[in-house]
């Protein structure tokens, strides 16, 4: 239970860890980008996880990250094709941050300081778990970003197409301040991940404090 | 036993305690926010624009600012810093100047912004600018330009519909946006008559009787407020002179090159917000070097940044950006000039190397802004005019080689009546001569955008599409 919670809270990998910045920072325009992008990572997150730990003990230490390169790029195609496959348009939005899964520091960093180490259960455990933080705080992000930004909320648009039915909701009426479109631009994103991860901390911290 | 005694920058010995300099501030802006009042406020309203309370638009603008920043900061101390004793509280706000970033941010944006999005600048400009890198004292950036920069970026199409920078007898009288807005659809080189003369003279440049931000037009009132504060040494004279000295010197380098009077420079130094932002936003003694060195390398900078991004952004003005840059090096700038501080030759070298990268970039600026782009592909060969027929020789890059056409047009309709080809190389051609592809060409003349391109033929074809639409573009040009 304690390598589940550890990743959505203490060790969140976007606001405490500041691990998969590029990405956190490139698609979270609408909340559906986010998640597809979370759940991406969350699918090959837990799969290498479940891999490396299962072979931990046959790779020989030169080796290691080659080898678990290789097992990340494999999930990391099958997602690419997945996705090309059923969802072409959310393929093309994402764009080049699905191949660079492969490259993301929070998966190989896992694979890497944990899941080599540690039995395959609670490997599988910590890739639900980081997976879950990683989406959980692109969610966020990115409904700050598009609730402000654009005043909507679009939770299935290119995902119609599977799912059946379109979710898209509107926020706020549009009037003289909102939507900020400041937001949706790249200095947008940073000034929102600046204050989030101000924000999170504070309370994390203050927490500590009383403890 | 306490060896040292902890407090906010900026470390100052001198008779004169940030307090006494902040009333010192307001005593030299008041001539400012007065004739900011009677120029956009009163002035049109005695002409008969608007109503009594848009007369007193400016003041009120500048009264939201302060109140909204005041406010903004009292909850942020009483929330989230969680001082709740109100002595305490008054203290901090006392020591804090928390009405500077709203009365600047007021100042310095144009006066057709709505009340509420000066609301959301001055909290952006206090929260964000201020508290949130520690509050009075420990902010790298100006405040008032943070919630400037954000509103700007974020909200400019909104006061662009309510009528930007100018206020409502000038939108009557002018129909330019600022100088230098003017100045970047001119692309930057220009006669004096197109520059200046929209706005009367440059004797209103100085005076200030020219659009802008609420509180920047008026040259002559800043610089009495620069001899006020230097008189009552609350600053001291090295950041804005040696910045207004270096935008005069680089600007007058520019205008020399292109033949241009001493008015272009003078032009660049009383537009915009540089006076302003030279006197009041870069000498704020929290955002600036302390050492006098420091401050001569730091509005170095100010100036050729200023330059650069005037010239070669797409953003008219280049105070804001050029101070808000700045900020980020001022803590380096402050450790070298402490170390060069009794050694000044340790200096030559870098300071050699700053002057050679101003001089080459400030050249570069010179030889290539307002240059005509010319077209590699096309080329005009020759044009010869019989009994009101233009008779063009023009050749075009196509897929093998070139293509060399003489192309005909009646000088009455403006129309092609025929195109000859020269020469070519293409080896599709029996493709384009198949398709009467030349016949169509002249046929569709008008709107050759829909015109389809030839399958099998495609680039050929395009090739003598734009061909013919650039010779037109070129006989409309001339005639």
């Amino acid at each position: 239970m304690k390598d589940l919670v550890k990743g959505i809270i203490n060790e969140n990998p976007v606001f405490v860890l500041m691990l998969g910045i590029c990405p956190t920072l490139a698609v979270t325009t609408t909340v559906e980008n986010a998640i597809v992008m979370g759940l991406s990572l969350m699918f090959v997150l837990i799969f290498s996880n479940f891999l490396v730990s299962l072979i931990k003990n046959f790779v020989p230490e030169q080796i290691k990250i080659p080898t678990y390169i290789l097992i990340i790029a494999t999930f990391v195609t099958m997602v690419e094709l997945l996705l090309k496959a059923y969802v072409k348009d959310l393929y093309d939005t994402l764009g080049i941050y699905i191949p660079l899964i492969v490259v993301n520091c929070i998966i190989l960093g896992r694979a890497l300081g944990f899941a080599s180490k540690e039995k395959v259960f609670s490997s599988i455990l910590d890739g639900i778990g980081f997976g879950l933080g990683f989406t959980l705080s692109l969610i966020v992000l990115s409904a700050m970003r598009e609730i402000f930004g654009n005043n909507t909320i679009t939770i299935m648009d290119s995902l119609t197409k599977i799912t059946g039915y379109q979710m898209i909701y509107k926020v706020l009426p549009n009037n003289n301040i909102f939507p900020i479109n400041i937001l949706l631009k790249p200095a947008g994103a940073l000034l929102s991940l600046g204050l989030l991860t101000a924000f999170f901390n504070s309370i994390r911290l203050r927490k500590e404090d009383n403890q | 036993m306490n060896k040292f005694y902890h407090d906010n920058g900026p470390h100052i010995k001198s008779p004169y305690n940030t307090s006494k300099m902040m009333k010192h501030l307001i005593i030299a802006l008041f001539p400012i926010i007065i004739f900011s009042v009677y120029k956009n406020g009163i002035l049109p309203y005695s002409r008969g624009y608007g109503t009594l309370l848009s007369a007193f638009r400016p003041l009120i603008m500048i009264l939201l600012g302060m109140l909204t920043s005041l406010i903004s900061e009292t909850l942020f101390i009483y929330f989230v810093l969680k001082i709740k004793d109100k002595e305490k509280l008054i203290t901090h706000l006392k020591y804090s100047y928390a009405i500077f970033p709203g009365l600047f941010l007021a100042l310095t944006i144009p006066i057709n912004t709505p009340y509420s999005i000066l609301i959301v600048g001055a909290m952006v400009a206090t929260i964000i600018g201020k508290m949130l890198f520690g509050g009075f004292g420990f902010n790298i950036f100006n405040p008032a330009l943070v919630g400037n920069l954000f509103i700007i970026s974020a909200y400019y199409s909104n006061i662009a519909i309510q009528g930007g920078y100018l206020n409502k007898l000038e939108l009557d009288t002018i129909t330019q946006a600022t100088p230098l807005t003017n100045l970047q659809n001119l692309n930057y080189i220009d006669t004096y008559q197109n520059i200046v003369t929209p706005f009367g003279n440059l004797w209103n440049f100085l005076t200030g009787m020219i659009p802008g931000t609420i509180g920047e037009t008026s040259a002559i009132l800043c610089l009495l407020g620069l001899i006020y504060l230097l008189f009552t040494k609350v600053i001291t004279w090295h950041i804005p002179i040696i910045y207004l000295a270096t935008v005069f010197i680089l600007t007058s380098f520019i205008g020399y090159y292109h033949d241009l009077g001493i008015w272009y420079p003078l032009f660049h130094l009383l537009s915009g917000g540089l006076i302003f932002g030279a006197i009041f936003m870069a000498t704020d003694p929290v955002t600036s070097p302390t050492t006098p060195i420091g401050q001569a390398i730091y509005a170095l900078g100010l100036g050729f940044l200023t330059v650069i991004f005037r010239f070669l952004t797409s953003y008219p003005e280049g105070v804001l950006t050029a101070i808000l840059t700045m900020n980020m090096f001022v803590f380096i700038i402050d450790k070298l000039g402490v170390k060069v501080r009794f050694n000044l030759k340790k200096l030559s070298i870098p300071l050699a190397i700053l002057i050679l990268i101003i001089g080459t970039t400030t050249y570069y600026v010179a030889t290539n802004i307002n240059k005509k782009v010319t077209d590699q592909n096309f080329n005009v060969i020759d044009v010869t005019e019989i009994d009101n027929q233009v008779i063009y020789t023009v050749t075009h890059k196509a897929y093998h080689g070139l293509i060399k056409a003489k192309i005909e047009i009646d000088d009455n309709t403006g129309k092609i009546t025929t195109i000859d080809i020269l020469e070519q190389n293409e080896y599709v051609w029996n493709q384009i001569e198949e398709h009467n592809y030349i016949d169509k060409l002249i046929q569709q003349q008008h709107n050759l955008d829909d015109l389809d391109t030839i399958s099998g033929a495609t680039y050929t074809a395009n090739y003598l599409k734009q061909m013919v639409i650039k010779t037109l573009k070129e006989y409309s040009q001339n005639r």
